[in-house]
């Protein structure tokens, strides 16, 4: 039964605020059941974040003959937000077949996010399956799709530099000071003044292991209450030039229409602490520290404006990554496409038998070459008999599966789980892949056979019977 | 051909291999090509360590020790060595990209120079050789290291300090406190080698001339790298002196080692420490 694939959504380059947050999904699962109710669908998947709204569908082509899908989908979409439908049709896209699934792979390696190549869209579509999978609306399809999508996303962060560089102001601050310093571990910071970028930037700086940071404002409370909330330490804001000289890192951003920080200040300050290095991170505007201190030796000073630059040029430098990243999402896809036209079962069975003949035959030769010089007569009967051994060996599985697509609805399933067993589209599969769900960390995957022999023979080349050598390891995708 | 004739072969092949591949391998941020270079090299120094193992255990092992070939080829090994030692203790791979080609240049220099040896008596050997040479190539190699770590700290400094941005290799390079310490390693050490390396000398000119200095000009040379040897290491150790300067003197004092090595060796017909014929 021929299956079709739709994606319905908005993004933050589609629709504003507004509209977002009007047809954002504030119940995932509830909206993927009554979705399966109202439609006649045979999966579905939806992610809501605060910058889109994705709604995947799998249907079969015969039971939604005649019917929108798309149109169905985004009016139950609107009736369960309540919204206007005609607002949401001219806010959002439409994708079909193997559009659909290159726009999902897009946004799990991060390539349709606001800011390209950062990685919590991943989590966020991950939780989003897993609830998915709770609820019992994902299954087969969108099982192998979103699978393949964390594994699209996993290649692309490795082999392209799109998640390399940093292209947030706090972020590039932090790149910047672990250039300076190496390692920040054991490192002190200062945060200056108060500030939503500032507070953030001291996050990053505490997440990346400084050991210590002072907390200084003008207004003594307030820097008491940040440094309880931040786990820091409050420092009196006349006592902070003399405190300068215990810090490394310097996050400023005060509402000082002059500079605070002078450079005959830090030249003192630097010979207190004998020329160690100091970073200076100036986010206020009009600045707090005077420019002239990025003059000293051993003291480097950056503005907002150089920060910002620094995150253009990364920026950049990602957009260059992304067609090499797009170059991936094409091949998978057309993995994808490969998969989803085996998933029927006339191309099982085939790819079933070929495999039986294929290793059967690898035996054969093996067994042949052992042999030695042997008649006609004896080699046919050899090929006779391991024929059909494994054809024998897939008679009942295939009555089996052709029994299954009869009925209604489980076809996809067991075909899948043959395929896997098998190992028929010669899947990878990661050593770590669901360590969350073995019970035995050490227990190794190879078969009993493979594994007696190895334990029997471990140093010999030459196999003593037809099992000893070229084991095939069961892989699946799972 | 025997192993000990293919030597100098397979060393100079296996350390241009591991040059070019580190050079490579930064350039594309390929992490499996540098430590491919890293392995190389490895090989490289063991097979160095078998050619200095041969000459020094060699029949006319006092002839050989104060030939030209074994001083450059030991320099060169010296440099390795240091390299493995900071690696090993700092992390600091980057450097490979300044000792793997002058341990080449010098492993080559040494094989150019076979036969030719240096006017140096023959009770030059054992606790003299050991402590004039062994030091003084010591702390060359040290400084060597200082030198690519200053260089290295200088042009990673530039563009941070110029905002230029760190592009391509630069963003595998190590900090610039790492490259620091490599100067402050080589301070530390690198300087008192250097002190009784000289100081061997001028015991050893006295036992054997009954003259302390005898204005050979590379006796000037190596005072004047002495004295500015004795400010790095006073300025950095009681002075607190740290990043731009110490680079900056560090890179000064390794040049005027090499051109005091190559250029008083090779060209001032006056010295006796010369390699000529």
């Amino acid at each position: 039964m021929e299956k079709i694939i739709h994606l319905v959504g908005l993004n933050h380059r589609t629709a504003g605020v507004d509209v977002r947050e009007k047809f954002a999904l504030t119940n995932v699962a509830d909206f993927e059941k009554s979705l399966l109710e109202a439609c006649p669908l045979r999966e579905v998947l939806a992610l809501s974040t605060c910058n889109r709204v994705e709604i995947l569908v799998v249907a079969d082509n015969e039971r939604c003959a005649g019917i929108d899908l798309a149109e169905a989908v985004l009016a139950h979409w609107a009736e369960t937000c309540q919204g206007d439908p005609e607002t949401l049709r001219s806010h959002t896209y439409l994708h079909a077949g193997l559009d659909a699934v290159t726009h999902l792979f897009c946004v799990a390696a991060s390539l349709d996010s606001m800011v390209m190549g950062e990685p919590q869209i991943l989590g966020q579509l991950k939780t989003s399956y897993r609830k998915a999978v709770e609820t019992g609306t994902a299954r087969v399809i969108i099982n192998r799709l979103l699978h393949k999508s964390f594994s699209v996303a996993k290649r692309v962060r490795t082999e392209t530099a799109i998640a390399s560089s940093a292209v947030s102001i706090s972020y590039a601050a932090v790149e910047l000071a672990k250039k300076i310093f190496g390692e920040l571990t054991g490192k002190t910071a200062m945060l200056v003044g108060a500030g939503e970028m500032a507070e953030l930037a001291a996050t990053h700086l505490l997440a990346s292991g400084i050991e210590k940071l002072f907390i200084c404002n003008r207004t003594y409370a307030r820097a008491q209450e940040l440094a309880k909330t931040m786990h820091g330490e409050a420092v009196f804001f006349e006592d902070m030039v003399e405190q300068l000289k215990g810090v490394d890192i310097v996050i400023s951003s005060t509402g000082s229409p002059t500079a605070i920080i002078r450079a005959r200040d830090i030249r003192e300050v630097l010979k207190k602490r004998r020329n160690r290095a100091m970073f200076f991170i100036d986010i206020a505007v009009p600045r707090d520290i005077d420019p002239d201190v990025n003059g000293l030796d051993n003291v480097y000073l950056y503005d907002i404006d150089d920060l910002k630059e620094v995150v253009e040029e990364n920026m950049s430098a990602r957009q260059g990554e992304a067609v090499k990243a797009r170059a991936i999402v094409d091949i998978e896809t057309q993995a994808f496409a490969s998969w989803l036209k085996a998933l029927a079962l006339q191309p099982t069975i085939t790819d079933l038998l070929g495999r039986a003949e294929e290793v059967a035959g690898r035996e054969l030769a093996k067994t042949l070459k052992r042999l030695g010089a042997v008649d006609d007569e004896t080699r046919q009967a050899l090929e006779v008999l391991v024929s059909s051994v494994s054809r024998k060996l897939l008679h009942e599985p295939i009555c089996f599966l052709k029994r299954r697509t009869r009925e209604e609805g489980t076809a996809e399933r067991f075909i899948d789980m043959t395929r896997r067993i098998f190992n028929l589209d010669a899947d990878q599969v990661s050593p770590d892949a669901h360590l969350d769900r073995r019970t035995l960390e050490d227990e190794t995957i190879d078969c009993e056979c493979c594994r007696e022999d190895a334990l029997q023979d471990p140093g010999d080349t030459e196999p003593q019977n037809p099992h000893d050598d070229d084991p095939q390891k069961p892989e699946g995708r799972d | 051909m025997a192993l000990p004739d293919l030597l100098p072969i397979l060393v100079i092949g296996l350390y241009f291999l591991g040059t070019v591949l580190f050079v490579v391998g930064s350039a594309l941020r390929q992490e499996l090509l540098k430590n491919a270079a890293l392995g190389l090299a490895a090989l490289g120094f063991a097979l160095h360590t078998m050619d200095l193992a041969q000459l020094a255990a060699g029949a006319d092992a006092a002839q050989a020790l104060t030939a030209g070939r074994f001083l450059f080829c030991l320099l060169g090994w010296g440099i390795l060595f240091i390299f493995l030692l900071l690696w090993w203790r700092l992390k600091l791979k980057f450097l490979a990209v300044v000792a793997m080609p002058l341990s080449l240049v010098l492993y080559i220099a040494a094989n150019a120079t076979a036969g030719v040896s240096a006017k140096l008596p023959p009770m030059l050997s054992g606790l003299f050789f050991l402590l004039h040479i062994g030091t003084l190539f010591a702390s060359m190699a040290l400084l060597a290291m200082a030198f690519g770590a200053g260089l290295a700290f200088l042009h990673l400094e530039k563009r941070i300090k110029t905002k230029a941005g760190l592009k391509h290799f630069q963003k595998d390079m190590p900090s610039l406190d790492t490259f620091d310490r490599v100067n402050h390693f080589v301070s530390l050490a690198g300087f008192p080698l250097y002190t009784l390396g000289l100081a061997s000398g001028y015991v050893w000119a006295w036992l054997s001339a009954r003259r302390v200095f005898s204005l050979d000009p590379k006796e000037i040379m190596a005072l004047i790298i002495l004295v500015l040897y004795a400010y790095l290491f006073h300025q950095r150790l009681a002075m607190g002196w740290r990043g731009r300067k110490p680079a900056v003197m560090a890179i000064c004092v390794f040049l005027l080692t090499v051109l005091s090595m190559l250029g008083i060796n090779f060209l001032v017909p006056t010295t006796f420490h010369g390699f000529k014929p």
